[in-house]
């Protein structure tokens, strides 16, 4: 198991978010990570990467994450947040090269090895021709395909991602998909948060919250997964098999 | 015979040989601050930044020697035309290094002492607040200036506000008197230089000798108090009606209110030489609207 | 990097305009250009030049810098554009401790003599940290971010009434300490420029090697911690630098507002850059923004003196007037 958690509670402004959440995410998966709105996926997500202060345990790699040192845990697990706003001022290189952070020495400038991450992440999200320019100057998608470089530059060996399609077109979703698919070929974890139910569908695994529990974690192609996801939407929605994948169609 | 002569010649010998070491021992004179300034001579060019202080030299006689004032600084006459080295409290530090002064007056409360003493000038600080500092003021600028009796102009102020408060009639005893000195409802109180010529002069002060010299009064307690006469400066009587409860009160009903103009105010906050005329202006307030 | 190149050539033409500066500086004041032309001869025009004119021209630059820096920092440390140094209660606690030492001047004589040694300047700084250290201890430490500029504000709220309340105890401070919240340099020589050059190098170098950490923390603070910066530690750090800067700063030439608030704007509006370049750039731009003023200060109507804290607010507030309406106007934006 790559990343386990045993009974983690999580309070927010005085009210109980998550409750005793005992969630597993194999190593070499994709895991997605799917529910109604306030069923504090995001919120699980944050105290997956220790983010949040917590009851419970959560363990990275088999060891609890209050054992791991800052850096060295920065250095294994990578996350990306919800619409991250922010440094407008920097060039797209500067900010894929903060995912270099938890590899850099103190005061020391970027490596050969850190430029040619920088460069494979950039290349792998289709924004290396424009890395000199300013992240404000960028549309939403844009954006948010420099933000996922900022990920994969980090190479962890554990991805958390909360809405990486956000602002993405169709075309640039497939890429994502085609881009976590080789992630995980190579042995990477990747747990995501997605509401796009159809996206999910693609995963290997999902884990299916609903107000602060988890309901369900299995196999994506297992009807019982098909089962707690139309129970949790109030079956609003309905899975139907599309040739080698699932779709969710509203009912 | 001889011997007369003989001992009035050692006498004056001596006399002279004394004189000749004080003047090789040069001046000394301690200021407010309890630095003592040494000069090798009483100086001859002076900057003065405290008004007080300029027209006390000048009543000494010596206006000749002031080569720069503070803005402020208008009395007497001649000193208009000096050249203006800034305020008390922001000198233009430049200026008064060029004007190459022996020694420079000004008010303990100013940042520029450290400043003009760094650059290698003597300042001495002095700032009288009641009427015994004032006159401890004008006796150490004799004893800077060499000028013998300094105490004359101290005789001449007593002088002077003796016979204005004897120019007052007896029934100004009993009268309770306000003078707001500046804006914001700072007042005169009983231990200020100017509280003590209204005590001078006969008349109580309204303010009690706990607040201070010069405490800053909510105005609700002048209502209370009901001053018989309220004296103000021009600067400051803006809205002085619309004061909550104040329309009321007797002193501004029955027009009891006297309004000193700059000229006057200037002579009335200063505690310098022109204390005499001060308490004259005060007199003659008090006779005017103070009466029943 | 393009950056890096337009950084470069930003921070030549700043120091270029400085030394420009600099020289027109030690020409203008209440006596002229004569001084410069007798210095040779003359040795109180000497004095004039080079201990009275030369000092403070360099010490408004100094200043300036450790202004610019200390706002650069505070835009960068609470992700907020109208970030000021002054936010963490120094400015106050400075013209609190200038308020008591003035207060205390006239009334004790034993206290005289202390303070006369100490100066008004040391009597700044002290209350410059204590500010810092009272709003530190509000917040409970440095983990939160808005707690930090919520207790700012509220130490600097309550460190201004402290200030009110001695003020109208001794009323004859009044006028000095309104002289003192104008800002001047009238008072700097070459003691007060060293102590603040030597403020500078150190915040800046500081500052400078913790450019990252800031990098990191614009894309948020759960971001950052998530890449394993030491949130907790670098915030202490910063805001020391912050009040040593700030402390700096008001101790030798009071509150002079605007430079730390314009000047990383400015910086950001020719060249957009990470933070360690930003910080230096701010640094730079603040000496010469406040350098530049000191000199109008005196210029314009010699032989007197404006405060140059007047002249800063016009300068600073048309340029942010300006920043709003080209914000306002369509497609014009940032």
């Amino acid at each position: 198991m790559a990343l386990k958690t045993q009974g983690v509670g999580v309070a927010l402004g005085g009210t109980l978010v998550l409750h005793g959440i005992d969630v597993s995410f194999m190593a070499s998966r994709w895991t997605s990570v799917v529910g109604p709105n306030g069923a504090g996926k995001s919120t699980l997500l944050k105290a997956l990467a220790g983010l949040l202060p917590h009851s419970g345990q959560v363990l990275l790699m088999d060891r609890p994450l209050a054992q791991w040192r800052g850096r060295e845990r920065a250095r294994c697990l990578a996350w990306l947040g919800q619409g991250e706003q922010g440094a407008d001022d920097l060039s797209v290189w500067d900010v894929a090269m903060l995912g270099r952070l938890p590899h850099q020495p103190w005061l020391a400038a970027p490596s050969h090895a850190d430029r040619v991450a920088v460069e494979q992440a950039l290349r792998a999200t289709q924004a290396w021709d424009w890395r000199e320019r300013p992240l404000g100057a960028l549309s939403g998608g844009e954006r948010q395909r420099v933000l996922l470089a900022r990920l994969l530059a980090v190479d962890a060996d554990v991805l958390l991602m909360d809405e990486p399609l956000a602002n993405l077109d169709p075309p640039h979703q497939a890429d994502w998909l085609l881009l976590v698919r080789e992630l995980v070929g190579r042995g990477k974890t990747v747990v995501s948060v997605l509401h796009e139910i159809g996206m999910a569908l693609h995963a290997d695994r999902m884990v299916v919250m609903a107000q602060g529990r988890v309901v369900h974690q299995g196999a994506c192609e297992d009807p019982r997964t098909h089962q707690a996801l139309e129970d949790v939407f109030d079956h609003r929605i309905a899975i139907h098999p599309l040739g080698d994948q699932w779709v969710a169609l509203p009912r | 015979m001889k011997t007369m002569s003989i001992r009035r010649w050692l006498g004056a010998a001596a006399v002279l040989c004394w004189a000749t070491a004080l003047h090789a021992a040069g001046l000394q004179v301690t200021d407010d601050r309890g630095v003592v300034v040494s000069l090798p001579q009483s100086p001859q060019r002076i900057v003065s930044l405290l008004p007080s202080l300029t027209e006390t030299v000048c009543e000494l006689g010596q206006c000749h020697r002031l080569v720069g004032v503070d803005r402020y600084s208008n009395h007497p006459a001649p000193v208009r035309d000096l050249p203006k080295t800034g305020g008390g409290i922001d000198p233009n530090v430049e200026a008064i290094v060029a004007l190459k002064p022996d020694v420079v007056l000004m008010a303990t409360s100013s940042r520029g002492v450290q400043r003009l003493e760094a650059l290698g000038l003597k300042v001495l600080a002095m700032e009288p607040k009641s009427s015994a500092d004032a006159k401890r003021v004008m006796g150490k600028l004799g004893q800077l200036l060499e000028v013998s009796d300094a105490d004359r102009i101290w005789r001449a102020i007593d002088a002077g506000v003796m016979a204005a408060a004897q120019s007052l009639p007896a029934d100004a005893r009993s009268l309770r008197v306000y003078y707001e000195v500046s804006t914001g409802g700072y007042a005169a109180g009983t231990q200020s230089f100017i509280g003590e010529l209204m005590a001078r002069l006969g008349v109580q002060n309204i303010l009690t000798p706990d607040l201070g010299p010069f405490p800053r009064i909510n105005p609700e307690y002048v209502v209370r108090a009901n001053p018989d006469l309220i004296m103000i400066g021009v600067r400051n009587v803006q809205g002085m009606a619309q004061r909550p409860g104040w329309r009321g009160m007797r002193a501004l009903r029955e027009q009891r209110v006297c309004v000193f103009t700059e000229a006057e105010s200037d002579v009335l906050v200063r505690p310098g030489p022109r204390m005499a005329e001060a308490a004259r202006i005060m007199a003659r307030c008090i006779g005017d609207k103070g009466r029943r | 990097m393009s950056g890096a190149r337009h950084s470069l050539w930003l921070a030549s033409a700043l120091l270029l305009a400085a030394a420009a500066v600099l020289l027109l500086g030690a020409g203008v004041g209440s006596t002229g250009f004569d001084s410069v032309l007798n210095a040779r001869t003359d040795p109180v025009a000497w004095q004039i030049l080079w201990d009275i004119r030369v000092p403070r021209t360099l010490g408004a630059w100094v200043a300036g810098g450790l202004l610019g820096l200390a706002g650069a920092v505070a835009q960068g440390l609470f992700r907020n554009p109208l970030a000021d140094p002054y936010l963490l209660g120094s400015a106050s606690g400075a013209a609190l401790g200038v308020a008591l030492a003035l207060a205390l001047f006239g009334t004790s004589p034993f206290a005289t003599q202390w303070l006369v040694r100490l100066g008004l300047t040391s009597a700044a700084f002290a209350g410059a940290v204590l500010g810092v250290v009272l709003t530190l201890a509000l917040a409970k430490g440095v983990q939160h971010t808005l707690r930090l500029l919520l207790a700012g504000v509220i130490v600097g709220v309550v460190l201004g009434a402290g200030r009110d309340l001695v003020t109208i105890a001794s009323p004859d401070t009044l006028q000095a300490m309104q002289g003192f919240m104008l800002g001047s340099t009238g008072f700097v020589g070459w003691a007060a420029c060293g102590v603040m050059a030597a403020m500078l190098l150190v915040t800046v170098l500081v500052a400078a090697s913790l450019g990252r950490v800031l990098d990191g923390l614009a894309l948020g603070e759960a971001t950052a911690l998530s890449l394993g910066l030491p949130l907790g530690a670098v915030r202490g750090v910063l805001v020391a630098v912050l009040a040593l800067a700030t402390g700096a700063a008001v101790a030798q030439t009071g509150l002079i507002a605007f430079v730390g608030l314009a000047s990383p704007h400015l910086v950001r509006s020719i060249v957009k850059t990470t933070h360690a370049r930003l910080l230096v750039l701010s640094a730079l731009m603040g000496g010469l923004l406040l350098m530049a003023a000191d000199v109008l200060a005196r210029w314009i109507i010699a032989p007197q003196e404006l405060p140059v804290g007047v002249l800063t607010a016009v300068l600073g507030g048309s340029y942010l007037l300006w920043l709003m309406h080209r914000r306002r106007r369509p497609g014009g934006g940032l």
